[in-house]
């Protein structure tokens, strides 16, 4: 396995402390920034540290969250996927349209019967797993760049949205499909709980299982992965169908939160995704990441967004901070995969 | 009815024997250029349009998305008038970029009709239809003033930073408040016009604890948004909220007494007018330089007049 952890642990143990200690920071460095931005927000804001502040930062990246999972594994793999905000848009209004109540006037099908809440989230999971799909097939079979098959798809799934919905938001959906992105659960958001359910699900692919490990030797190096005898093109698209199933629960997550889907919904949430898969330590060379680390650096993206709104930072000056502290981590990740080389 | 018929036929020959020049089928070819298919309201703009023209009978519209992106919005002008297009609509990103979407159109000789957001570059030969966005905006923000005594903090959610509504709405805003000793903005955040951000931003407001009086957004969506998490908090009660477009969604979160105030922008107004516009240039009509189609205030004493 071409992990990050085992390439860590394989550092010559001779070194002195000061030299563990360094290891030990670079090993762990973005949890260190995340634990000092953590710091900082909190010294700065009373508020911040609060439960139902830090259950609102978890809800608020829930989608973004949810599409780093998956396009984690696709990095892995030496992938990317910049269909994910546009597959979230498309499934949220198809969602949507299944999930409306009786008597709102504008109804898409006004003589559909109220269905069963199971419903929607089936039809909002294949078409994300199926566009998912085709993202992999294409990258898989016909040996285009992955950025432009699922570039093609970016376009055509947000258009397809737009096609569908007719460019307006589907609003007024029943309560049982709210409870996806408003319910609780003994106070938890469900967001939330989908959210760990989701990342420990790709913590146990991406570690315990063949699919994981095959994912890894891929991005490691996809010839010999397939000289070894792995099915290169199968597990190309399972990587990407998954990913489009996450893409699909964010659509269900975020439409259930705001009661809507809308075709616009999900506008570059590809690049939060990536943002955060990034942050976390996932590298676009392939072979190396972790799904915990994606979590913390969707955590950071999410700290980040929430904090400088409690301090009231303008909105101007927030995008600079933003992007500055990005590529400020990066390069921090950077300087630690150099050191081990 | 025959009578009908054959003034229609008069017409028809008329039209044909004076246009000669024009397409064989006799249709006046119109290309449309939105700023973005992903906001609702200029889908509404878009719906009226396609009213106007199936009214009409003899028109034929080309619709293009600019994506928000006014070198997009160029290029697509540049394919209408390469398609010989009679008239050409525009709805702009940026009204600070439109000059050379304008000298493109004139120089092609091409009447050009800007419809929804005002370029200051707006020579002759080119028209607009529209309403002045910064009233909008004074507007809201009377309605907020009287509604509290003219004291209380506002926070106002604002459109994509840059945008030319959103600093014209924005502005307005600001320019009554002002006005107000007692009366600040004390938080502004752009959503994007999205209601899922409006949701977030106002958790991350109220999870401040700073005292909030109301909120004044820069369209309905994230005003809607912004009443889903006050009310989870249990806060609506306490502030009040007002948005902007008068959408059927806005209109509905009204009726069920969620929302205090929105301004209807008059879709129909300005779609009609503008496809009208460039229908009777192309007849070569003389029509108004300006068409102005005035906001309105919509309250939950008059919302059953714009659903």
């Amino acid at each position: 396995m071409a992990n990050t952890t085992a390439s860590a642990e394989m550092l010559p143990t001779e070194s002195s402390k000061q030299k563990q200690l360094k290891s030990l920071i670079s090993k762990y460095g973005i949890y260190f920034a995340f634990i000092g931005l953590v710091i900082f927000m909190s010294a700065m804001h009373p508020a911040f540290l609060t439960v139902t502040n830090i259950l609102n930062i978890i809800r608020q990246v829930t989608s973004i969250g949810l599409i780093a999972l998956g396009v984690t594994i696709i990095i892995i793999t030496r992938g990317i996927d910049l269909s994910s905000g546009s597959v979230l848009a498309l499934v949220s209004v198809v969602a949507a349209s299944l999930a409306q109540n009786p008597d709102w006037h504008a109804k898409m099908y006004p003589s559909l019967p109220a269905l069963p809440v199971i419903v929607p989230i089936l039809a909002a999971l294949a078409i994300g797993s199926l566009c998912g799909a085709i993202n992999g097939a294409f990258v898989a079979k016909t040996g285009i760049p992955p950025f432009i098959a699922t570039l093609g798809m970016m376009i055509v799934a947000r258009g397809a949205a737009l096609i569908y919905s007719d460019g307006r938001p589907v609003s007024d959906l029943n309560d049982s499909y709210n409870f996806i992105g408003q319910g609780e659960i003994f106070g938890i958001p469900f967001p939330v709980i989908l959210f760990i359910i989701m990342a420990l699900i790709s913590w146990i692919l991406l570690n315990r299982t063949r699919f994981g490990k095959y994912a890894y030797s891929i991005g490691g190096n996809e010839q010999a992965a397939f000289v070894s005898g792995i099915n290169v093109a199968k597990y190309k698209i399972l990587v990407y169908t998954f990913g489009g199933f996450l893409a699909g629960m964010a659509g269900l997550v975020l439409s259930a939160r705001i009661s809507s889907g809308q075709p616009g919904l999900g506008n570059m949430f590809e690049l939060d995704a990536i943002a955060a898969a990034t942050i976390g330590g996932v590298s676009h060379a392939g072979g190396i990441g972790t799904i915990q680390g994606t979590v913390v650096g969707a955590l950071i993206i999410g700290v980040l967004n929430n904090g400088l709104d409690l301090l009231n930072v303008s909105a101007y000056w927030q995008q600079i901070i933003k992007g500055s502290i990005i590529v400020a981590a990066v390069v921090f990740d950077m300087r630690k995969n150099a050191r081990k080389n | 009815m025959k009578k009908l018929v054959s003034v229609f036929m008069t017409c028809c020959a008329l039209f044909l024997a004076g246009c000669g020049a024009q397409q064989d089928d006799g249709k006046v070819k119109i290309g449309v250029s939105i700023a973005s298919f992903n906001d609702t309201f200029l889908m509404y703009v878009k719906d009226a349009m396609e009213a106007k023209a199936k009214e009409l009978g003899d028109v034929e519209i080309v619709y293009t998305d600019g994506k928000e992106d006014v070198t997009i919005q160029l290029s697509q002008v540049e394919n209408f008038i390469a398609q010989g297009m009679d008239s050409i609509i525009v709805i702009p990103a940026s009204t600070d970029a439109t000059k050379p979407i304008t000298n493109a159109a004139l120089k092609a000789d091409i009447n050009l009709v800007y419809v929804n957001r005002r370029p200051d570059y707006l020579p002759e030969g080119s028209y607009y239809i529209g309403s002045e966005e910064r009233v909008a905006g004074e507007m809201q923000a009377r309605y907020v003033a009287e509604a509290l005594g003219g004291k209380g903090n506002v926070g106002i959610l604002m459109g994509p930073l840059g945008a030319d509504n959103t600093n014209k709405r924005t502005d307005g805003v600001k320019g009554i408040v002002a006005d107000y000793p007692d009366m600040q903005v004390t938080r502004e955040q752009s959503g994007k016009w999205m209601r899922d951000m409006g949701l977030s931003i106002l958790e991350n407001w109220i999870a401040s604890g700073d005292k909030m009086d109301a909120i004044i957004s820069n369209n309905d969506d994230m005003a809607l948004g912004a009443i889903a998490a006050l009310e989870a908090n249990g806060m609506k009660k306490d502030v009040m909220v007002v948005g902007l477009d008068a959408t059927p969604d806005a209109l509905a979160f009204m009726e069920e007494g969620r929302l205090d105030a929105t301004i209807f922008q008059d879709s129909k107004g300005q779609g009609q007018a503008s496809v009208d516009t460039a229908y009777k240039l192309a007849k070569k009509e003389t029509v108004e330089k300006e068409t102005m189609v005035p906001f309105k205030l919509v309250t939950p004493e008059n919302f059953k007049d714009f659903l």
